[in-house]
């Protein structure tokens, strides 16, 4: 991990008042620091708040306590800037655009020129280099998650947020993304927040997993995950990985 | 566009219903059911389609449908524009409603001598087109205009696009199945809006001829001009039908 911080939630809470107007606190007191170029993992049960951790980091919700920066400043001037890739929980691609379209849509909303080299490349990264001119109405739901990857990688962002991005995908699908996404986040080393269910997921990709829990949720425990990059899948049959997410189960359940 | 079975079947129905309408026109024609201002249709298409007439319908349909395709263009730029501007506007919304809802109240009838005077005979018809059209399509695309879904809106945040960006890319695409419902229904709008203009004294199109034919009890003329601008404006509403269905298909 560098010592410079990228991103900062810096004590942060949140209350949502819900329409009949009792408050609900979601998250209380985060406090979460990741690095230039590091990748964290967040992992927690349904509904502790991670989502809206990341919807604190992209700007889309402001803190109801403490503050989100990144790079010392609001989140939103990274996103003003177009230095800010998204990939939602519920994929977010436009109907009435080609799944080619969806992914170039970055370059368009910020008045750059389409790579279309770029663009096909991510498509085939994310294998899906023969349904570049289909319809999101016409993918399965995990093949729709991965367009929606590849439009969040496109611009080669200077922070990049995943909310549960593989989500919708089968077990060997997923390892495959896993080890892909892995490579492409190595070309750059972009800052990286992910949401995640999956143990095995946080620990193959991540150089630090945190895991929440609770309602209001709160991190209960961070781990610093030791395997030197590049990372083999093979290192998932390790005592030592198995040790790791032996550990990281336990934090999830602690009443069990 | 392939048809799917249920298309077929609908189409078929409308087909038949249409054929049924005709037949029941002829017969109350033939048997004088409704007195003697109803021809029967056998008798109005003879005289319409008599060729030393094609020179008076051409005419006719010509002006006529000019002053209904320029209104609603017309009609559809403002409206559109007027909802483009409440949206981008908020502060402004509530007082451009109220002054479409204001206009749209005024009977067009009331409007017409208003035209006369302030415009020309000849142009009365398009002027209550481009009304009537306009609020039609101000209110389908100021509510389609708020049906961008909440995760596009905030990937558009996320991305930092800017207002007119988003207003390209996101809110005019998801206000389109409205658009163009609103575009189907302002189709009979401008024809109701130009022929009634042209009965103010224009002097030329349907609506004169409806006019004095009437005054000169030429009856199967007035049932030759009122059949011409029923079927166009079916027609016209029919092809927008089909729009509509192509573009409900891609964009929602
Ligand atoms: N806009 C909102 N208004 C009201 N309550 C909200 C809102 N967004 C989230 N919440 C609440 O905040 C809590 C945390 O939600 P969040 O979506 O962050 O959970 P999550 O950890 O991402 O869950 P999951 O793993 O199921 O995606 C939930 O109780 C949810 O009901
Ligand atoms: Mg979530």
């Amino acid at each position: 991990m560098s010592p410079e911080t990228a991103i900062n939630v810096d004590h942060v809470g949140m209350v949502f008042t819900l329409d009949d107007g009792t408050e609900l606190t979601a998250v209380r007191d985060v406090d979460i620091k990741i690095g230039k170029g590091e990748f964290v993992a967040l992992l927690g049960p349904s509904g502790c708040g991670k989502s809206t951790i990341l919807r604190l980091v992209a700007a889309l919700e402001e803190a109801s306590f403490g503050r989100v920066t990144i790079e010392g400043q609001d989140p939103a001037e990274l996103s003003r800037a177009h230095r800010l890739g998204v990939a939602f929980q519920d994929h977010a691609l436009l109907p009435w655009l080609t799944v080619k379209d969806n992914v170039a849509l970055p370059y368009k909303v910020a008045g750059k020129k389409v790579d279309t080299t770029r663009v096909k490349e991510l498509l085939e990264l994310v294998g899906l280099g023969k349904f570049a001119g289909a319809r999101p109405s016409q993918l399965s739901g995990g093949m729709r998650q991965r367009v929606s990857i590849a439009r969040a990688l496109v611009l080669r962002p200077d922070v990049l947020l995943l909310d549960e991005p593989f989500g919708a995908l089968d077990a060997v699908t997923r390892r495959h993304m896993n080890v892909e996404l892995q490579r492409i986040w190595a070309e750059d080393e972009v800052t990286t927040l992910l949401v995640t269910h999956s143990v095995e997921e946080a620990l193959f990709l991540a150089d630090r997993v945190l895991v929440m829990t609770g309602r209001p949720g709160t991190v209960a425990m961070e781990m610093k995950i030791p395997f030197a990059r590049p990372r083999d899948p093979s290192i998932q049959r390790t005592p030592e990985f198995h040790a790791m997410a032996d550990k990281l189960t336990l934090a999830l359940e602690p009443e069990a | 566009m392939r048809l799917s079975r249920p298309q077929i079947q609908d189409l078929a129905l409308g087909v038949l219903g249409i054929l049924l309408f005709l037949l029941g026109w002829e017969l109350i024609g033939f048997y004088k059911l409704a007195g003697l201002t109803w021809p029967r249709f056998s008798t109005v298409m003879e005289y319409l389609f008599d060729p030393s007439r094609r020179g008076l319908f051409g005419r006719a349909m010509g002006a006529s449908f000019s002053m209904i395709l320029g209104g609603y263009l017309l009609g559809f730029l403002i409206g559109l524009g007027a909802a483009m501007l409440s949206y981008t506007l908020k502060p402004m919304q509530p007082g451009i409603d109220r002054l479409a809802s204001t206009i749209n109240a005024i009977p067009p009838i009331a409007l017409a001598p208003l035209f006369i005077v302030l415009l020309s005979r000849e142009v009365t018809g398009m002027a209550i087109a481009t009304i009537n059209v306009f609020f039609v399509i101000y209110v389908a695309a100021t509510s389609g205009l708020e049906k961008s879904r909440q995760n596009h809106r905030d990937l558009f945040k996320v991305l930092g696009a800017s207002k007119s960006t988003r207003m390209l890319r996101l809110d005019l695409p998801a206000a389109l199945p409205s658009i163009v419902s609103g575009m189907k229904y302002a189709t009979p709008a401008a024809f109701i809006g130009a022929i009634l203009g042209e009965w103010f004294g224009a002097s030329r199109g349907l609506g004169l001829l409806m006019v004095s034919a009437m005054q000169n009890f030429q009856i199967p003329l007035l049932w030759s001009a009122v059949f011409i601008a029923s079927a166009a404006s079916l027609i016209a509403f029919g092809l927008m039908s089909l729009l509509e269905r192509f573009v409900h298909g891609r964009f929602s």
